[in-house]
C-alpha cells in the first residue's frame, strides 16, 4: 500500500483542540478548583471539554469520511518539540526533529471517538456516581484527574510520532496512578496505586527499548516516514547495531518483542496483568474508563499502529498470541470464583484483552482493533453498570450480598443483561462480531484453507480462546445471576445464609483474606440483632465518608439518577449495535444484514502488506461457517445456561457449593488467582527487597565507610597541617617580627626628637671627618 | 699688622663658644644668638684672610654673610614667636615630637 503513505495528508488546523481542551479543563480545574466552591461549574469544565472535543471529532470524523480511501489523513504541525539532530543512527547521523504534531487518520480518528465519546459518558457517570465527594471538596480533584486523563490518551492516539504516543502512554499511567490512588488515605488504594505504577514502569522499559531500536534503525519516530522506509529497510540485507549483526527480520522480532512487553503493562497481559484487578480500589468511573474502556487498549493501539515491524516479525507475532491466548484463558478462569463484582470484571478485561491480542497475534489487526471496539462498548456499559449497582447497594461490592437487583433498577439491569450478551459472544450481539472474528483469524492460521498445516501453535491458541469464551459467558452470566436475580440479600435479608461480612470498598485482597480460602456459605452471617436500631432511620443517600463502606443495615437498594443510567443504556446500546460496522463477509453472503467489513475496510490504509493484497475470490469455507454456528449457538449458550442452571434456578447455590465441595484445591486455586500474586511477592519482590536489603548494608558499610574513612584521613591530615601551620609557618613570621622588634628597639633610643642631640651628633661626625683628613 | 694667626684664634674661639652654645643651651634664643656668634667667626676668618690675600672679596663675601644673617634672624625670631604661640614654651627640650 504505497499509495497510502505516499498520499497527501490534509491539514486541519483545530485538530489540537482536541487533546488541548481537556488540558485546559484539568488546568482549570486542576488549579482553581479548590476555590471554586461550586460544583456545577466544575461539571461544566470537565464534561464541556470533552464534549466539545467529541464533537470536534465527530466534524474530523465526517471530513475524514469524506476524503478518498487513500488519502484519509489529517495533521496539524504545532512546534518542534526537540532536536534529536546528530543522533548516530543506522546508515549515519540523524537529522531528524520531533514534531509536536497531531495526525487524524482512520486510526486515530476510532480511538478518538472513542476515548472523547466513552470518556464523555464516564464523565456524565462519575457526577453521580462521586455524589458523596462532591461535598467533600475531593470532587474537584477527581475530575481534573479525569481530563489530565482524557488529554494524555488523546495525546497516545492521535499523536503523529512515537515520542507523541509515548508522552500520552506515560501520561495514562500517571493519571491511572492518581485515579487508582484517589482514596489516597486509603492503604489498599494507595498500594494499589503504586503497583498499577510500578508494573506500567517495567512494561514502559520495553516500550522505550523498543522504539529507541525503531528510532536506531529507522533514524525517525514519524509513523508516515516509517511506513514509508519500512519496505527498503525489510530489504536490507543485514542490519548492524551496537556490533551485532543480523537480519532485518531478527531485528523487527527484538523490537516487537520490546514493544510487547510495554504492551503487556499498560494492556495487562501474562505476567504483568497483576496490577490491573487490585486497580479496581478506584472509584468505578475510573476503572470504567482507565481499566475498561481506552487506557488498557493503547498496548493494541500500539501494535495496530506499528502493524508495518510485526507483519515483518514472525516471531514476535508468535509470541503475541502465546501471551494473548494464554492470558485469555487464564484470566477468564480467574473470572469463575469471585465473588467482587468489580474483581469479576477486572479479570474479565484483562481475558478480553487477551483476545484482542490473539487476533493481533495472528496478523488479524483490524479483528483485534475491532473487539477493542466493541469491548470498550461493552466493558464500559459493564463497568458503569457494577457502579450503579455499588452505588444501589450502598457501596456493597460482594455479589454474595446482592442480588433481585432487577426489580429495583430495571434500567441498569437490562443494560447490563444486553452487554453481557454481547461479551458472551452471542448473535447478534457486537462480541460476537468481533470475538468470532478473532478466533476464526487465528483458527484459519493453523486451518490453511483445509490443508491442517498452519503453526500448531495457533490450533492450541484456538483452544485457550474457545475455553476462554465458555468461562466469559460463565462469569458473566454468573454475574449477572448473582446480582440481579433471586432474592435481595443486603440489610439483613439472608434467606440461604450466603452473604458475608462485607469488606471495604475496594478492598484487594491479594488472597489473604477470609473468604479466599473459604467456600460460599461458610461465612459469618450479618448479625440481624444489630441493625434493629438503624431500621427506623430515614435512608438518605450517605454523604459520609466513603472509607465507611460496611453494610447499611435495614437498607433497600434503589435506581440510580439519570446521569448514571444514561451512560449505561447508551454504551450498551452501541454494544448491541456496534458489531453490524464490521459484518463478516461470509455472513453477508448469507444474510445481508448490513455492509460488509466496514471497519476493515475503513483500517486498511493504515495496514502494511507484506505482498499486494489478492482479492481472489475465495468461498468461505464451511468450516467457518460450522465454527460461528458452533460458538454462538451451544458453546456460548451453553455456558450460560449452566451458570443459570447453577446460580438462577436454585438460590441457595447447592449446586455449586457441591461442587466446590467436591474439588476444594481446584476452587481454592482459582479463587485465589492462582497464587500469582504470592508468587511475584515471594519470588520477585521478596528477594528484590532483600538484594536491596545487601545493597543498602553494602551502602552503609561500604560505600558510606569509604566516605567516613576519607573523611577521618582528611581531618587527620588537616590537623597535621594546621600544626605545621600553627608552628612552622607562624613560628618563622614570629620570629623574624621578633628580631625586627628588638633590633628597632635598639636603635629606637637614636631617634630623641631633641635637634640638639643630632647636631651634636652631626658635630662630631663632622670632628672625625676633620681629624680624620687632619691626619691622612 | 695684626698677625693672622691671632685673628684666626679668636675665629676659633668664638666659633667654639658659638658651637657650644648651640648644643648645649636649651633656650631657642640664646641658641638663635648662638649661631650669630659662629657666623660671625666665619665673617671673621673671610676678612682675615682677604687682608691677609689683598684679595676684596672675601670682604664681600663677610658683607653678603651679614646680610644673610639678618634675613636669618628675621626668620628664626619669627619661628620662636610661632613656637611660643603653639607650645607656651621655647625650651627646646620640651619639643621633642620626633622621637621614635
Amino acid at each position: 500500500m504505497e499509495h497510502a503513505m505516499t498520499a497527501a495528508s490534509h491539514p486541519a488546523s483545530y485538530l489540537w483542540l482536541i487533546p488541548f481542551l481537556p488540558l485546559f479543563g484539568f488546568l482549570i480545574n486542576g488549579l482553581s478548583g479548590k476555590r471554586l466552591k461550586n460544583n456545577a461549574v466544575v461539571d461544566t469544565i470537565a464534561l464541556g471539554s470533552v464534549g466539545v472535543g467529541f464533537l470536534l471529532t465527530v466534524y474530523y470524523f465526517i471530513q475524514l469520511i469524506g476524503l478518498p480511501a487513500e488519502g484519509r489523513s489529517l495533521h496539524q504541525d504545532l512546534w518542534t518539540w526537540f532536536d534529536v539532530g546528530g543522533a548516530r543512527v543506522l546508515g549515519g547521523l540523524s537529522t531528524y526533529k520531533i514534531q509536536w504534531a497531531y495526525k487524524f487518520d482512520v486510526l486515530s480518528a476510532c480511538m478518538a471517538l472513542l476515548v472523547t465519546g466513552a470518556g464523555f459518558l464516564i464523565h456524565l457517570f462519575s457526577t453521580g456516581y462521586m455524589a458523596e465527594e462532591r461535598n467533600d471538596g475531593r470532587y474537584y480533584r477527581f475530575m481534573a484527574y479525569l481530563n489530565l486523563f482524557v488529554f494524555s490518551m488523546l495525546n497516545l492516539v492521535l499523536g503523529a510520532n512515537i515520542m507523541m504516543m509515548f508522552l500520552g502512554w506515560e501520561g495514562v499511567g500517571l493519571c491511572s496512578y492518581l485515579l487508582i490512588g484517589f482514596y489516597f488515605d486509603k492503604e489498599s488504594a494507595a498500594i494499589a496505586g503504586k503497583k498499577a505504577f510500578v508494573t506500567n514502569r517495567i512494561g514502559d522499559f520495553g516500550f522505550m527499548i523498543g522504539f529507541f531500536l525503531i528510532f536506531q534503525v529507522f533514524g525517525s519516530l514519524d509513523y508516515n516516514t516509517l511506513m514509508g522506509s519500512v519496505r527498503e529497510v525489510v530489504n536490507l540485507p543485514l542490519i548492524t547495531l551496537y556490533g551485532h549483526t543480523a537480519s532485518p527480520t531478527w531485528w523487527f522480532n527484538l523490537i516487537g518483542c520490546c514493544l510487547f512487553v510495554g504492551a503487556m503493562g499498560k494492556s495487562a497481559q501474562i505476567p504483568l496483568y497483576v496490577w490491573l484487578p487490585d486497580a479496581m480500589a478506584g472509584p468505578t468511573p475510573v476503572s470504567a474508563l482507565i481499566h475498561a474502556a481506552t487506557m488498557v487498549t493503547s498496548g493494541l493501539y500500539m501494535i495496530t499502529r506499528l502493524n508495518f515491524i510485526y507483519v515483518s516479525a514472525p516471531v514476535a507475532l508468535a509470541v503475541v498470541l502465546a501471551f494473548g491466548s494464554l492470558t485469555a484463558f487464564v484470566a477468564a478462569t480467574m473470572g469463575l470464583a469471585q465473588y467482587d463484582i468489580k474483581k469479576v470484571l477486572a479479570y474479565s478485561t484483562v481475558s478480553q484483552l487477551g483476545f484482542m491480542f490473539m487476533g493481533m497475534g495472528a496478523g488479524a489487526f483490524t479483528a483485534g482493533m475491532f473487539h477493542v471496539f466493541t469491548h470498550a462498548f461493552f466493558k464500559a456499559s459493564l463497568f458503569l453498570g457494577s457502579g450503579a449497582v455499588i452505588a444501589a447497594c450502598h457501596h456493597e461490592q460482594d455479589m454474595r450480598n446482592m442480588g433481585g437487583l432487577k426489580k429495583v433498577m430495571p434500567i441498569t439491569a437490562m443494560s447490563m443483561i444486553l452487554a453481557t450478551f454481547a461479551i458472551a459472544g452471542i448473535f447478534p450481539f457486537s462480541g460476537f462480531f468481533s470475538k468470532d472474528e478473532i478466533l476464526w483469524k487465528v483458527f484459519e492460521g493453523w486451518y490453511a484453507h483445509g490443508h491442517y498445516t498452519g503453526p500448531v501453535l495457533n490450533l492450541v491458541a484456538w483452544i485457550l480462546g474457545m475455553l476462554g469464551a465458555f468461562c466469559t459467558a460463565f462469569y458473566m452470566t454468573r454475574l449477572i445471576a448473582m446480582t440481579f436475580y433471586g432474592e435481595y440479600r443486603g440489610g439483613g435479608n439472608d434467606p440461604h445464609g450466603l452473604t458475608v461480612q462485607s469488606e471495604a470498598h475496594g478492598h484487594d485482597d491479594h488472597g489473604h483474606d477470609a473468604h479466599g480460602h473459604a467456600a460460599p456459605g461458610h461465612h459469618v452471617p450479618v448479625h440481624h440483632e444489630n441493625h434493629v436500631h438503624e431500621l427506623d432511620k430515614p435512608h438518605n443517600h450517605r454523604t459520609d465518608d466513603p472509607e465507611d463502606h460496611d453494610i447499611v443495615p435495614g437498607h433497600v437498594p434503589h435506581e440510580v439518577s439519570w446521569r448514571m443510567w444514561l451512560p449505561v443504556a447508551i454504551l450498551a446500546g452501541l454494544a448491541v449495535v456496534g458489531g453490524f460496522l464490521n459484518y463478516p463477509e461470509s455472513l453477508h453472503r448469507i444474510l445481508p444484514l448490513a455492509p460488509s467489513e466496514l471497519f476493515t475496510k475503513w483500517l486498511e490504509p493504515l495496514l502494511y502488506q507484506v505482498a499486494p493484497a489478492h482479492h481472489g475470490e475465495h468461498v468461505p469455507p464451511a468450516m467457518e461457517y460450522g465454527l460461528m454456528a458452533w460458538a454462538t449457538f451451544i458453546w456460548a449458550p451453553g455456558a450460560m445456561l449452566l451458570a443459570w442452571w447453577m446460580y438462577k434456578i436454585d438460590p441457595s447455590w447447592s449446586r455449586p457449593k457441591a461442587f466446590v465441595a467436591k474439588f476444594p484445591n481446584l476452587y481454592r486455586w482459582v479463587n485465589a488467582k492462582y497464587y500469582v500474586d504470592e508468587f511475584y511477592e515471594a519470588a520477585i519482590i521478596e528477594p528484590l527487597k532483600r538484594f536491596s536489603a545487601q545493597l543498602w548494608s553494602f551502602d552503609t558499610w561500604v560505600v558510606d565507610g569509604v566516605v567516613n574513612g576519607v573523611a577521618r584521613v582528611t581531618l587527620i591530615w588537616a590537623s597535621l597541617m594546621n600544626w605545621a601551620d600553627e608552628y612552622l609557618v607562624d613560628g618563622t613570621i614570629d620570629l623574624i617580627e621578633y628580631i625586627v622588634q628588638e633590633t628597632s628597639q635598639v636603635f629606637r633610643g637614636l631617634q630623641s626628637g631633641r635637634v640638639q642631640n643630632y647636631a651634636f651628633v652631626m658635630f662630631i661626625g663632622f670632628l672625625v671627618f676633620a681629624f680624620w683628613k687632619f691626619l691622612a | 699688622m695684626v698677625n693672622l694667626n691671632a685673628v684666626l684664634l679668636i675665629s676659633f674661639l668664638l666659633f667654639s663658644i658659638g658651637i657650644a652654645g648651640v648644643l648645649i643651651r636649651r633656650n631657642a634664643l640664646v641658641i638663635l644668638m648662638c649661631v650669630e656668634l659662629m657666623l660671625n667667626a666665619a665673617n671673621l676668618n673671610f676678612i682675615a684672610f682677604a687682608r691677609h690675600s689683598g684679595s676684596v672679596s672675601g670682604q664681600a663675601f663677610a658683607l653678603l654673610i651679614m646680610g644673610f644673617a639678618a634675613a636669618e634672624v628675621a626668620v628664626g625670631l619669627a619661628l620662636v614667636v610661632a613656637l611660643y604661640r603653639k607650645r607656651d614654651t621655647v625650651q627646646v627640650d620640651d619639643i621633642n615630637l620626633l622621637k621614635g
